[in-house]
């Protein structure tokens, strides 16, 4: 079954949209019997299973759904909590330490409606063409149009990939383990994880590394949040934050950029092709993302919260990194509480390590046309698992470098992923557009006033940025 | 059809029903006998290659796609503007992005 597939050769561009036949019923289905692959194998298995949980679905309603549920829920919820990775927990964890319960908790919420809106189109792209983010974009656009948002992506990947490391070595710090021994141990995690040979057994893996992302509500908990004054700020969007304008509006941008990002667009829609996700699975795929989007948005407002004792108490988080959010919680959320948050940390670090160099692998395996699945075996698609396990060592060893300038690299990531997002939205709008891609699926109207917006949106706030940067007496800054 | 193959003709009708109702909404094809067989089997034997085919949509097994690809896109004017525009939009906000991260580590030492 598993032999090796023809080299690559295109014999017909297709323009009409995608179909959704069973391969079994295509006029190809004889010449693709020889030519299946240990991951074609694996996700029919997969489909298989779902398959099944639909019967049962229809056999009792109440208990079914969940099985089918349970099978298609992933890429929704690792590609949120993966994008709830170290710099955006430092970023949650400044607001609250700055600006304490107010005007940023709904803005966090927005923030991950925004990305729900967004992630949702690749939810549809990936299961309706069955072909990744930067596979599209190089089909559609071609290869110059394709390098660029690839550029983008490599960029900022990788700077995010340091800064997760960052995150390990601070979380791991505060309990006094060695850097060299916790970022090794973190390298040996993502190894495991993908060393499964299984995109299956690799996502709940991850997902239930992922859900360790709820250590910030205890801690949370334990800072003793005011809940009226929470309550307050959901309803009202206030106190605004005040103070140099120019902070706050970098703060804005960090928040953004720690829930919208290019490499989510790329990572859900190769996750949702390598899960082996068809049209009929787009609702589940909704649900899946959503879950994502409420239990980010919880844990991203529990960050939030348990910093606020920071702001009540004068104590300036202004240069803080995650070892010395957790030191300086310790006197008002205890103990357990700072190594919850530390933890937390950690966790937020190697989950997105996981993820985000993922996300990398799935990109160029696609580029450069050769396997490019979780369920293949190493030997059929080394260049995937290289480029993987490679950019993850890089930026691990990056972090233990003496006197590497981390500052610069923590300060800038979320930002530039706010700035290279109006161009990867732009490609996403027009492939979720194009009808001889997505036929009948395309967005509807109201999906793109949103995306539209919201692209208008990144645009002018990095404008702002841009003018506050150049003209910083302007904003204060 | 390797596998056994149980209730899949007596599940059909509400199987079709149900999709007519998906495909009034956009979302399932309709399955065919192959699939249902496959897809109904109690046991599965995946090293029947028709069992395989049977669970996977034309275009998603890795053969069919290496050979069949999406082909390029013609580029509006205004596309190509919105294109250039945003790349002119990123080089510039990375070389702020840059400066700026400058003179605050340059601030802070």
């Amino acid at each position: 079954m598993d032999m090796p597939i023809k080299p690559p050769h295109v014999s017909a561009y297709r323009h009409a949209h995608p179909t959704t036949e069973p391969a079994a019923g295509s006029a190809a289905a004889g010449e693709l019997v020889g030519q299946l692959t240990h991951e074609d194998v694996d996700r029919a298995r997969d489909r298989w299973q779902v398959a099944r949980a639909r019967l049962k679905e229809r056999s009792s309603r109440l208990f079914g759904g969940f099985g089918v549920l349970w099978l298609l829920i992933g890429p929704g919820v690792l590609v949120f909590l993966g994008e709830n990775d170290a710099p955006s927990m430092l970023s949650y964890s400044a607001t609250g330490a700055r600006f304490g319960i107010g005007f940023f908790v709904p803005f966090v919420i927005l923030t991950f409606l925004v990305g729900f809106v967004v992630q949702e189109m690749t939810v549809r792209l990936g299961a309706v063409t069955h072909r990744g983010h930067a596979e599209l974009i190089f089909d559609r656009f071609g290869r110059f149009w394709g390098f660029f948002a690839m550029s983008d992506l490599v960029l900022g990947n990788f700077l995010t990939l340091v800064t997760e490391f960052i995150g390990v070595r601070a979380g791991l710090g505060f309990f006094g383990i060695r850097p060299d021994i916790a970022v090794g141990g973190s390298l040996l995690i993502v190894l495991a994880a993908i060393a499964t040979g299984r995109y299956w057994t690799w996502e709940r893996i991850t997902m239930g590394l992922a859900i360790f992302n709820g250590l910030f509500v205890p801690a949370a908990l334990l800072a003793h949040p005011d809940w009226h004054a929470v309550g307050h700020a959901l309803l009202t969007w206030t106190p605004l934050p005040t103070g140099s304008h120019y902070d706050i509006l970098v703060l804005i941008l960090a928040d953004v950029g720690a829930t919208v990002t290019p490499w989510m667009l790329f990572f859900q829609q190769s996750a949702v092709v390598d899960k082996g996700m068809q049209p009929r699975d787009i609702k589940a795929g909704r649900f899946d993302t959503m879950l994502g989007v409420i239990l980010a948005s919880a844990f991203a407002i529990a960050a939030i919260l348990a910093t606020t004792p920071l702001f009540h108490h004068g104590i300036s988080a202004g240069d803080f990194q995650g070892a010395q959010f957790a030191e300086a919680l310790e006197p008002w959320i205890g103990h357990i509480g700072a190594s919850l948050f530390a933890l937390g940390i950690f966790e937020a670090g190697i989950v997105a390590a996981i993820t985000i160099s993922t996300s990398s692998a799935y990109a160029f395996g696609e580029v450069l046309q050769t396997g490019h699945s979780l369920n293949r075996p190493i030997r059929e698609a080394w260049p995937f698992y290289l480029t993987l396990l490679g950019s993850a060592s890089t930026a691990a060893a990056l972090v233990l470098i003496p006197r590497f300038p981390l500052e610069f690299v923590v300060l800038t990531v979320n930002v530039i992923a706010v700035l290279a997002m109006p161009p990867a939205l732009a490609f996403l709008l027009l492939l979720v557009n194009d009808r001889e891609v997505m036929g009948e699926y395309v967005n509807g109207t109201w999906a793109n006033i949103a995306g539209v917006a919201v692209t208008i949106l990144l645009v002018i706030a990095g404008i702002g940025f841009g003018l506050a940067t150049v003209f910083p007496k302007w904003l204060g800054g | 059809m390797a596998g056994r193959v149980n209730g899949a003709c007596a599940r059909r009708e509400n199987i079709c029903a149900e999709n007519r109702n998906s495909r009034r909404n956009g979302e399932a094809p309709i399955p065919n006998e192959r699939e249902l067989a496959a897809e109904t089997a109690e046991q599965l034997n995946l090293k029947d290659p028709g069992v395989v085919l049977s669970l996977l949509e034309a275009d998603q097994v890795v053969a069919a796609k290496r050979q069949s690809r999406f082909g390029p896109r013609e580029l509006s004017v205004g596309i190509r503007i919105l294109l250039w525009g945003l790349r002119i939009y990123v080089v510039v906000m990375l070389v702020l992005v840059a400066i700026s991260v400058f003179r605050a580590v340059g601030a802070a030492h």
